[in-house]
């Protein structure tokens, strides 16, 4: 009667690499945790066999939670997730109600039990077309706060959290799509329910080819709401040094077990510009940590490697006269890897 | 670097010369394979170098070092006169040259082939250097030092203001990156890196609006600062051997004694290996600790016997276990430390699992074989009083005895921890580390026979003492006439307990007069240059990448040794 719920409907994956991924990451301003959650549907694949039934889409999970003491812990592949899991893309979310968002790896540990609540609009950061005949669609909102039970082999946490959440659409595949450098922050306050003062989040996709297919943008939210997107013209996108070996964890643990082919080394820091008439911005991160998470490839022999950096991150700038400072905890992720 | 090229350093006052010989010293000692390089670029040339402030300085090449000498010595191929405008410009690598290079700043007058050559070798020196981290810091001390050397700085080079305020940026990411704080690796409060970062790279673009680059196209990551990334690696392992030492009785005539020659600090040369070779097959240097605190700990047990069996009195600058305490407790702390080293092995099985562990015994296994026959070989020659007459012999002997357990097992090991156990990807580290490790070897004995005890940190002429079979001795026992040969025999078969310090003394007077040391310098250059050709031939498998740059660096190293 009111049309197709919510704004992004549940059409069906047609294609081999139609996918759909529901990402979530989160910190915990007060103890230092972190998790990070990427639950993604591959289309269905008609059979060799003639016949005329689909295989069911590929469904998969992965729940990685940083404990400040001991560290990263994963899952593998197959975390147990909820039948139609939280997301602030399925259906109109009124803000400040809370969704439960239960995730747990087949052993038991790592899991999460959480209620999560919007207190942002979301924004469509990415419409990327590459390749031949790939794309996504990509949309964020930062701001998502949640609190709950954190549990690895070292025991359970329990602890408030504020992030992101997005959700990518689109038909993809490695190598073309290349990478991405992807990231986020929320400012810090003392509003526990509240949006954060400030958001930030940034795009930068690299595909293969065509050359002039790489995109990016910048967004700034305040209160909330979006108040600046600065597109791919109007922002530079720099790194420096690397982040050493020893603080990158492979993750999940059967790749360590396959002896995956090593990626290159993640930048030891990234900085972003962006400008646009009198506003600027400037973001300067610097990670402490990362997980690398080793994604088989559909269609390359070499995995295709999606880093999540933790570390500080810094923002200052001048949008619509109000001046922009603020520093932070933030996640960033580097991806890429797939070709030889 | 040379003693003369100290003596600069030690003499004179912040000047041209001296920053010149400093900058040469500190590359020779952190990372030798770009003195190498530079070295190979100006090889039978003869440089002299004036500089604003008055002072003067004459480079040569002897073999692969680069040799500065103060003053102007001989007769120069290519002459070179700075000013400070082209200081300058050699210091502030980002001001375009067209602003510092005026007429008659840089004069640079010989043949012109020789020019370019020594235009090559100052271009490596000032591009593959300039990013290590105690090269810009010693560049630094002598701006503050003598700014005069560097004069006023040319041109209005003023940036626009960024939206900062009045930082001179520009408005691009990279700039912002390059003018902003740098971030040192223990800024957060974490250790240092094991392998890399001790070279500081230039901030790079990823997107700049038009063009895109992918952060997984890394720079060439081609040097590394070896003294800072041995010191990391030894302290490391060190602190893995002592968590593995056993905090139980009988301390005093045991377990406290396990911990005396691992204390007495050595190079690193083994752990930092390890280390490497993890890093540069991509795994995180931290799987490889306990395969290094494993192998120092074979290493420490297999000296101790080594002690016994030589009957030697100093060992790193101190008293030997025996000497200290008797063969007994000696015997059984080599023996303890062995046993530790197994544990240390073993150990792998939590962390890396059965078959990387089981590839690391089968290394260890094979390593201890070989140095085991190696010590059988040199023991039964001595036994036997005999000195082989081919240098092959000693290249066999020095191989097992040492050559495995000091090179090629530690990067064996590297890369099993790093999940490699093809043989033939383990393989190519054999010969390149065969020919380094005999090179490393030969130049250990001549440091014994010429070298600076304190320095050294053995006793000088131990060798001799103990009648170890070197190249030295074998050349000399190969050139000298029969009857003079007889002679050398009766006092080089004399039990050490009856070998008085003029019989080694006697010795070393006939390898000089034979020249059997200047011999051996040869022929370990030669080697060394085959292993450095092996190494880029053999190793071409493994990326560019920071545990490959310090794997080369070692590899160099046999190449700068002061001599």
């Amino acid at each position: 009667m009111l049309g197709v719920p919510g704004p992004f409907p549940e059409t069906e994956l047609h294609h081999p690499l139609d996918r759909r991924w529901l990402h979530y990451a989160f910190l915990s301003p007060d103890s230092g945790h972190a998790l990070i959650s990427n639950l993604s549907v591959l289309g269905a694949e008609q059979p060799d066999d003639g016949a005329s039934t689909r295989w069911e889409p590929q469904r998969m999970a992965i729940l990685l939670v940083f404990d400040p003491v001991h560290g990263w812990s994963s899952s593998q592949f197959n975390a147990v997730q909820p039948d139609s899991p939280w997301s602030a893309f399925r259906v109109p979310h009124r803000h400040r109600v809370a969704g439960a968002f239960p995730v747990a790896a087949v052993a038991g540990a790592p899991a999460v039990d959480l209620r999560l609540f919007r207190t942002s609009r979301p924004c469509t950061s990415q419409c990327a077309p590459f390749g031949y005949d790939q794309f996504l669609r990509w949309q964020s909102e930062p701001g998502v706060r949640g609190s709950g039970t954190l549990r690895t082999a070292h025991g359970d946490v329990t602890c408030d959290l504020v992030g992101y959440h997005e959700r990518v659409r689109g038909r993809w595949s490695w190598p073309v799509l290349g990478g991405w450098v992807f990231g986020f922050a929320n400012a810090p306050s003392a509003d526990a329910v509240g949006p954060p003062p400030w958001s930030v989040v940034f795009t930068l996709i690299q595909p293969r080819y065509p050359a002039e297919s790489a995109n990016g943008s910048v967004m700034l939210w305040r209160e909330g709401r979006m108040v600046r997107h600065f597109p791919r013209r109007r922002l530079e996108v720099a790194v420096q040094g690397e982040l050493d070996r020893d603080r990158v964890v492979l993750v999940p643990p059967l790749a360590a077990a396959l002896a995956t082919a090593p990626a290159p080394l993640v930048p030891g820091r990234l900085l972003i510009t962006a400008r646009m008439g009198a506003d600027w911005l400037v973001l300067d991160f610097r990670p402490t940590t990362a997980a690398r998470i080793a994604n088989p490839s559909e269609t390359s022999l070499r995995p295709f490697s999606v880093h999540e950096l933790l570390g500080r991150c810094t923002a200052e700038g001048v949008v619509s006269g109000r001046r922009v400072e603020f520093e932070t905890g933030g996640i960033v992720e580097f991806a890429g890897g797939a070709h030889d | 670097m040379t003693e003369t090229g100290t003596a600069v350093a030690e003499r004179a006052p912040h000047t041209g010369a001296r920053l010149l010989a400093e900058t040469v010293t500190a590359l020779s000692q952190r990372a030798p394979a770009i003195v190498a390089a530079a070295a190979d670029q100006m090889r039978g040339i003869r440089l002299a170098l004036h500089f604003h402030d008055g002072s003067r300085a004459t480079m040569t090449v002897r073999h692969s070092r680069l040799v500065v000498e103060p003053d102007l010595v001989g007769a120069p191929e290519v002459e070179v006169v700075f000013d400070d405008r082209a200081m300058n410009l050699v210091f502030d690598a980002q001001r375009p040259p067209v602003e510092q290079v005026l007429a008659q700043s840089l004069d640079v007058r010989g043949d012109r082939e020789r020019v370019l050559a020594v235009w090559r070798a100052f271009t490596l020196l000032s591009q593959r250097a300039s990013g290590l981290r105690f090269i810009q810091q010693l560049w630094r001390d002598y701006r503050e030092q003598a700014p005069r050397l560097w004069g006023v700085i040319a041109g209005d080079g003023a940036a626009p203001l960024s939206p900062h305020g009045d930082v001179p940026t520009g408005w691009h990411a990279v700039d912002f990156l390059a003018a902003r704080q740098p971030l040192e690796a223990d800024e957060d409060g974490g250790a240092r890196a094991l392998i890399g970062g001790t070279v500081r790279t230039a901030p790079r673009s990823l997107w700049d609006g038009r063009r895109s680059s992918g952060w997984w196209e890394t720079q060439r990551v081609g040097d590394a600062d070896l003294v800072e990334t041995m010191r990391v690696c030894r302290s490391r392992a060190n602190r893995q051997m002592e968590d593995l030492m056993p905090d139980r009785e009988p301390k005093a005539a045991l377990y406290d004694l396990m911990r005396s020659y691992p204390a007495r600090q050595g190079k690193g040369l083994r752990p930092t290996l390890v280390f490497a070779a993890c890093a540069a097959f991509g795994e995180k240097p931290e799987n490889a600790v306990r395969a290094a605190a494993a192998l120092e700990l074979f290493h420490n047990g297999f000296l101790v016997h080594d002690d016994i069996a030589d009957e030697s009195t100093h060992r790193r600058g101190l008293p030997t276990m025996n000497a200290e305490f008797g063969n007994g407790l000696a015997v059984n702390v080599g023996d303890g430390l062995n046993l530790l080293a197994v544990d240390a092995v073993l150990a792998n099985l939590e962390t890396l699992g059965l078959a990387r562990t089981l590839g690391l015994i089968q290394e260890v296994m094979h390593m201890c074989r070989e140095s085991i026959e190696g010590q059988a070989m040199e023991l039964g020659w001595i036994h036997d009083r005999t000195v082989p007459p081919r240098d092959e012999d000693y290249f066999t002997m020095s191989t097992k005895k040492t050559g495995w357990y000091t090179c090629i097992s530690p990067c064996r090991m590297g890369a099993v921890c790093a999940g490699v156990t093809d043989p033939a990807v383990l393989n190519r580290f054999d010969e390149v580390f065969r020919l380094i490790g005999i090179a490393f070897q030969i130049q250990d004995d001549i440091l014994n026979l010429v070298g600076d005890e304190a320095l050294y940190g053995k006793e000088t002429l131990g060798d001799l003492l103990e009648g170890k079979r070197t190249v030295m001795l074998i050349h000399l026992f190969r050139t000298a006439k029969a009857a003079e040969r007889k002679r050398l025999a009766r006092v080089l078969n004399r039990p050490r307990s009856r070998k008085s310090q003029a019989d080694a003394e006697l010795l070393l007077a006939a390898m000089r007069e034979h020249g059997s040391i200047d011999y051996a310098i040869d022929l370990a250059d030669r080697l060394a240059a085959e292993g450095i050709d092996r190494f880029e031939n053999d190793l071409g498998i493994i990326p560019e990448n920071e545990g490959k740059a310090v794997l080369r660096q070692i590899a160099h190293y046999v190449t700068t040794r002061p001599l």
